[in-house]
């Protein structure tokens, strides 16, 4: 009979599986902070906006998730870029502009706007 | 063009000697190679990485070099920056739990000099999706524990990491899974205490709502460790968006099999359910958190009979703070050993803290327990704003003190704070500059803990209150000159007689201030003077020469209280000024001064 290691090991992997089926290599992941105080800085707007563009297929290849609080209340609401390849992007104080701006600017030309990373 | 690679060099203690030069080794290594646009360096405090000598990371990729030497700094750049080949046999592969954070953020200065075990996940994974939890080592623990360790074994070890309850008072949390074990009961309980209570902390809250999973996994663990089979989480009904994370998480749990019966298909069954408290601060105290659990008044009885011995409804119950279960993944996992070669002497591992106030990076920080004030108030908190000076550091929330800045180097451990004159407590960290009045900063705490006294012992129902209204004397310029005497006898007073945690640290903020900045209550009482200008009763306005007689404050004075005719200078009666302060925001000279 198999251990609950063994268990948790094949559960594990499982869900690796699960989350691996949602990306390609190529895939951007965008994180959008959701705790109680991000969502009082007001990142509901932001994740619309982001859910928006991934929506009407504005942009593509881009995984959205949302996160818990990493702890920097002056910085709210804070959204991560994960490019594959590239050292995380941290950007802070995004309103639903800085957003917009971010999925013209970074997503979809490859700018990173340097004044608003952390 | 930004520069391509990030290193990240640590700065810990270990390798201090070794990483001084390193920087210039890349730089010049960078040259020599002609590496296009250059390095960016950040450092870091401690990777928690002991013994592997100087630590460097290279982003991106989350490369983790160790027993960094000029030689193979060479190296690094040569074959990794240039030559795109990591130099394998000098890179740190070990998936620990602790410290995950860091390969998100870790190039970031704010949180690359924090430390991060309980806040491990946190910022990092989907709170809603186990699968996030498990691709990142979620649940091993447990899988652990049922495999390889007997519940005797699962103690020893939470014993060894010397990890304290991060609730406030600090009891050896081994111990007190100890205890519990050892009552016999036929049922024992499990209690995850999340009503977290003092003024502006949030710890408990942005775990929960940052890594739910790991708060049912360390309670699941010390369930197979005491033998108990059910496990409660209280929680304050304020915390709308944690219960919802909770019970997601509690139910995910239960269909993947990591709660219910025959969890991963050992013997060993446990089920966690929520109670969600009312949100009166006294409920944090563990024997009225049982009360109101129970359904009964939240008030504290006095102990012992410890929990260990009779609990909930009786049973045997092991009552941990969120930060505690959120520690014991970690112990499990990346063992004894490691967990107690972080902190001090007497207190292990790390603490998380809600730094808030006047201070620049405000925020959640989790730091190595030995970290001074300074570090966490400067390095990590980026200092003070507008360049006003510090005053003081209160920690421990209305049950702790304010220290002086004489303090700044203060090592943050249980015992150093409880030296120092305040407490560890469970987090809260309020950082106080030269505008901010003293006494009104204990009349502030003690407002919520008299008004948090459930009234249950006379100490503190009736002490705190005549300490509130001879606090509130003083900052309305009415205080006595036995005032100070008066507040010290009745606040010992109150810490000795009182019957739980409530009363007996209530009067800490009033006696430590009063330790610290007795001048200032003197100034109060006998000057008539608040030197921060917060006190509204001890200031008068007064107009000086750079009034031109334009009118513009005797049009706002509500009480007609100044006088003087067009182009003239004009007077305050002070008999009838009220202090409301309009006329000095509109006057437009600078020709009215707040004394």
């Amino acid at each position: 009979m198999a251990t609950p290691l063994e268990i948790l090991k094949q559960k594990q992997s499982e869900a690796i599986e699960r989350l691996a089926a949602k990306v390609s290599d190529s895939t951007i992941k965008v994180n959008v902070g959701m705790a109680t105080c991000e969502i009082a800085a007001g990142s509901r707007n932001v994740m619309a906006v982001f859910r928006d563009a991934i929506d009407s297929g504005e942009i593509e290849g881009v995984v959205l998730s949302q996160k818990g609080c990493a702890g920097r209340c002056y910085l709210e609401p804070t959204v991560e870029i994960f490019i594959p390849g590239k050292t995380p992007y941290k950007y802070g104080k995004v309103d639903a502009e800085r957003a917009k701006e971010i999925i013209q600017r970074h997503l979809k030309n490859g700018e990173v706007i340097q004044e608003w990373l952390i | 063009m930004e520069p391509k690679y990030t290193i990240t060099l640590c700065d810990a203690e270990f390798s201090s000697e070794h990483s001084v030069g390193l920087k210039d080794a890349f730089e010049k290594a960078a040259k020599a190679n002609s590496l296009e646009n250059g390095l960016r360096f950040t450092t870091c405090k401690t990777l928690g990485l002991n013994g592997k000598g100087a630590v460097v990371v290279v982003n991106p990729g989350y490369y983790v070099y160790g027993n960094v030497t000029e030689e193979l700094v060479d190296r690094i750049v040569a074959e990794h920056l240039v030559g795109g080949e990591a130099v394998e046999e000098n890179l740190i592969k070990e998936d620990h739990l602790f410290n995950r954070s860091f390969k998100t953020f870790g190039d970031s200065e704010f949180f690359g000099k924090q430390l991060r075990i309980a806040l491990r996940n946190c910022g990092n994974i989907d709170p809603d999706n186990i699968d996030d939890y498990l691709a990142n080592r979620g649940y091993e623990a447990l899988a652990k524990v049922l495999t390889d360790m007997t519940p005797f074994d699962v103690i020893q070890e939470v014993k060894k990491s010397g990890v304290r309850g991060r609730g406030g008072a600090g009891f050896p949390t081994g111990l007190k899974w100890e205890f519990t074990q050892r009552s016999q009961a036929d049922e024992k309980y499990v209690v995850c205490n999340a009503d977290e209570g003092d003024p502006g902390a949030f710890m408990d809250r942005s775990t929960i709502e940052g890594d739910p999973h790991t708060v049912l996994e360390g309670m699941a663990i010390a369930g197979y460790a005491i033998g108990a089979s059910k496990g409660v989480i209280y929680i304050r009904a304020e915390y709308p968006l944690a219960i919802k994370r909770l019970e997601k998480a509690i139910a995910d749990a239960r269909n993947a099999g990591f709660l219910g019966t025959k969890i991963l298909g050992s013997d060993f069954d446990f089920d966690i359910e929520l109670r969600l408290g009312a949100g009166a601060f006294v409920c944090g105290e563990e024997t009225a958190l049982l009360n109101s659990i129970e359904g009964r008044r939240g008030m504290p009885r006095p102990r012992p009979p410890f929990p260990a011995q009779s609990g909930l409804f009786g049973k045997p119950t092991l009552i941990n703070n969120v930060e505690t279960w959120a520690n014991i993944p970690v112990i499990i996992l990346d063992g004894s050993e490691w967990f107690s070669s972080v902190g001090t002497e007497n207190s292990k591992g790390t603490k998380v803290f809600a730094l808030a106030g006047k201070v620049v990076n405000t925020g959640l920080v989790e730091v190595p327990m030995g970290t001074t004030l300074r570090d966490i108030v400067y390095d990590i908190g980026g200092g003070i704003p507008n360049g006003k000076k510090l005053k003081a550091i209160q920690t421990g929330g209305p049950s702790g003190g304010c220290l002086p800045v004489e303090y700044l180097d203060t090592k943050i451990d249980y015992e150093s704070l409880a030296k120092a004159g305040s407490i560890m407590g469970s987090g809260g960290m309020i950082v106080i500059d030269e505008d901010t009045c003293m006494v009104s900063i204990a009349k502030f705490f003690l407002e919520f803990t008299q008004d948090e006294s459930c009234g249950k012992c006379t100490p503190c129902r009736e002490g705190t209150k005549r300490m509130l209204e001879i606090l509130t004397r003083i900052t309305d310029g009415k205080g006595k000159p036995d005032d100070v005497a008066k507040l010290e006898r009745l606040g010992n007073m109150i810490k000795k007689a009182s019957l739980c945690g409530l009363g007996q640290s209530a009067p800490n903020p009033v006696l430590s201030t009063i330790k610290n900045f007795r001048e200032e209550y003197e100034e109060h009482i006998n000057e008539g003077k608040c030197r921060a200008g917060q006190c509204q009763s001890l200031l008068s306005y007064v107009i000086n020469d750079n009034c031109v007689g334009c009118g513009a404050c005797k049009r706002v004075c509500p009480v007609d209280a100044i006088s003087g005719e067009k182009k003239e200078a004009h007077l305050i009666d002070q008999d009838k000024c009220i202090k409301c302060g309009q006329c000095y925001q509109a006057c437009k000279f600078k020709a009215i001064g707040k004394f």
